[in-house]
């Protein structure tokens, strides 16, 4: 195809949208909200995970070591431990800090401690933290099969807990993603629609005089792929303002800082070469894919 | 240069269009078409066109073989057709000049030429000072000429007008087969389907008639004394 024959084709395209602009702008409307809606799921999303990612730092497998383990098999243990994948950090506690731990936080009955002189009934430990908590059977198993281990204390509520709670995001954010997909595709297949019906005649004298499928085709094209196109730069402003303001909002919030901590609220600035790449990639895709589905039913070409 | 052999067309619906039909046209010909209602006509055309394909038969059109034709190269056939409709099928937003720029557009031709070639056939149709006027300006006349010209401008080997004088007055109809015969003329084969047995008789030549589907007369004839047999 010459390069004049380019223009015209995307020429035509521009001026579809312009001859059909109502359900140009309805359609580039209803997108730009499918894709912030989705955009506002997957952002939701990526923060919830970084969240219950947070959370999931903070567990605490606890590894009491036998009595009379030697210094030599606790350093053992410190390297077998170190070596497990899974098994992002170990740090010694020692029977004596603990002990010190207990009296501090049990400070109103010193006396107790007092009778108990320099006897310390508590023994050593190594505390661990694990990396992937889905993987905490496996490492438990792991651990359970080292020498010298008293017991061990895992979290192993707040690892139920959570693995579901991912699951169940998971889950939500997908469907909802999907069906917004879903809309977006049907609503533009519809504009197209009206569009290939506005152009009709132009369709039956291009076919007769034997102008080729791609041809016919292109210019309903383009109108899609702008209209998704335009559709995701709005939606990327109108997230990009969003997200801003509520962090701001959240990070006045003191409650929630507390529990989540601010470092586990993704900053946009982070997310925006992710977040534009798929806006418009996704803009203008849903929008090529609604026109590919309408050409095909409509066109007959 | 326009073949049939012992070509028929059963539509879905069990209809017997056309009915063992063997007809050939040669490059340069000019035939008029006629016939009732319903016998067959512009099922024949379509078949031409490959808009539908014979229930059994082989078609030859323009060098392509239409049986074994596949449906991509299909456009490649119908740019060596032009096509005259019988409601002119003019787009209302586009001036004469786009009408006709339009077809040569979209099959994707040099912009230079298109000027070139846009003014030559309008100018041919006599309508050089109309280019700027919109279809809805134009009498009926004027708009079937546009549609010829239209038909023309990419060049076709063969026009075919189904019914091209149905929608304008008897005197305007005459002026359409003469611009027809013109074209003739230059080179271009000429297929034309008609009700009106008056133009037929004046101006004569080829005269096709098909009724129920079978052609049951074809020979040239004399212009304006001869009798439709
Ligand atoms: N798509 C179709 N499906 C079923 N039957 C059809 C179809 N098209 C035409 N026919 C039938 O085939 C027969 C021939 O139709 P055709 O259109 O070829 O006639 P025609 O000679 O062009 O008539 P007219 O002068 O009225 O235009 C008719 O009986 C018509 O009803
Ligand atoms: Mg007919």
């Amino acid at each position: 195809m010459r390069a004049s024959g380019v223009r015209y084709l995307l020429g035509q395209g521009v001026e579809n949208i312009w001859k059909n602009r109502m359900m140009a702008f309805a359609s580039f409307c209803v997108l730009m909200i499918s894709l912030l809606l989705v955009g506002i799921s997957v952002l939701f999303f990526i923060n919830i995970t970084s969240m219950v990612g947070g959370l999931e730092d903070k567990n605490e497998v606890i590894i009491y070591l036998q009595e009379d383990t030697t210094d030599m098999e606790i350093s053992d243990l410190y390297g077998q431990l170190s070596r497990m994948d899974n098994i992002a950090e170990v740090t010694f506690y020692s029977k004596e800090e603990s002990f010190e731990d207990l009296k501090s936080s049990m400070s109103d009955y010193e006396m107790l401690f007092d009778s108990l002189g320099d006897d310390n009934p508590l023994i050593d430990a190594y505390r661990i933290r694990v990396a992937d908590i889905s993987r905490m059977d496996e490492t438990l198993a792991q651990i359970g099969a080292l020498e010298h281990i008293e017991h061990v204390r895992a979290p192993l509520d707040l690892v139920q807990i959570l693995t579901e709670l991912r699951r169940i995001i998971t889950m939500v954010c997908g469907v909802i993603i999907l069906a917004l997909i879903i809309i977006s595709i049907v609503i533009i297949a519809n504009t197209t629609k009206a569009s290939v019906f506005s152009r009709r005649a132009e369709i039956q004298i291009m076919k007769y005089v034997g102008a080729t499928n791609a041809f016919i085709r292109f210019p309903f094209f383009v109108e899609g792929m702008i209209t998704g196109l335009l559709a995701g730069v709005g939606a990327l402003a109108v997230t990009w303002l969003g997200y801003d303001a509520m962090i701001d909002l959240l990070t006045q919030e003191t409650t929630f800082m507390s529990i989540f901590g601010m470092t586990s609220i993704v900053p946009f600035e982070d997310a925006v070469m992710p977040v534009t790449i798929a806006y418009l990639g996704a803009g203008t895709l849903f929008g090529a894919l609604g026109t590919v589905f309408a050409i095909r039913k409509h066109l007959n070409v | 240069m326009i073949e049939m052999r012992d070509v028929s067309v059963v539509y879905s619906g069990g209809v017997d269009a056309l009915h063992h039909v063997n007809l050939r046209i040669n490059d340069g010909d000019f035939a008029f078409v006629v016939g009732p209602s319903g016998a067959g006509k512009s099922t024949m055309i379509k078949l031409i066109l490959k808009e539908i394909n014979p229930s059994s038969g082989s078609i030859f059109v323009n060098g392509y073989n239409l049986n074994k034709l596949r449906r991509r190269r299909i456009p490649a056939l119908r740019r060596t057709i032009g096509f005259v409709f019988q409601d002119f099928r003019l787009i209302p937003s586009m001036t004469v000049y786009e009408n006709i720029a339009f077809v040569m557009r979209v099959i994707d031709a040099p912009p230079k030429y298109i000027k070139k070639r846009v003014s030559y056939v309008i100018n041919l149709v006599g309508l050089s000072d109309k280019a700027r006027n919109y279809p809805n300006e134009l009498s009926g006349g004027e708009m079937q000429r546009v549609a010829i010209a239209r038909a023309l401008v990419n060049d076709p080997q063969l026009i075919i007008a189904d019914e091209p004088t149905g929608n304008i007055d008897p005197e305007m109809s005459y002026e359409i087969v003469e611009l027809l015969q013109s074209i003739n003329e230059i080179g271009t084969t000429i297929l034309m389907v008609t009700h009106e047995h008056n133009l037929v008789r004046q101006f004569g030549g080829r005269i096709i008639n098909i009724n129920q589907g079978q052609i049951v007369f074809d020979e040239i004839v004399g212009g304006n004394l001869i009798n439709e047999s």
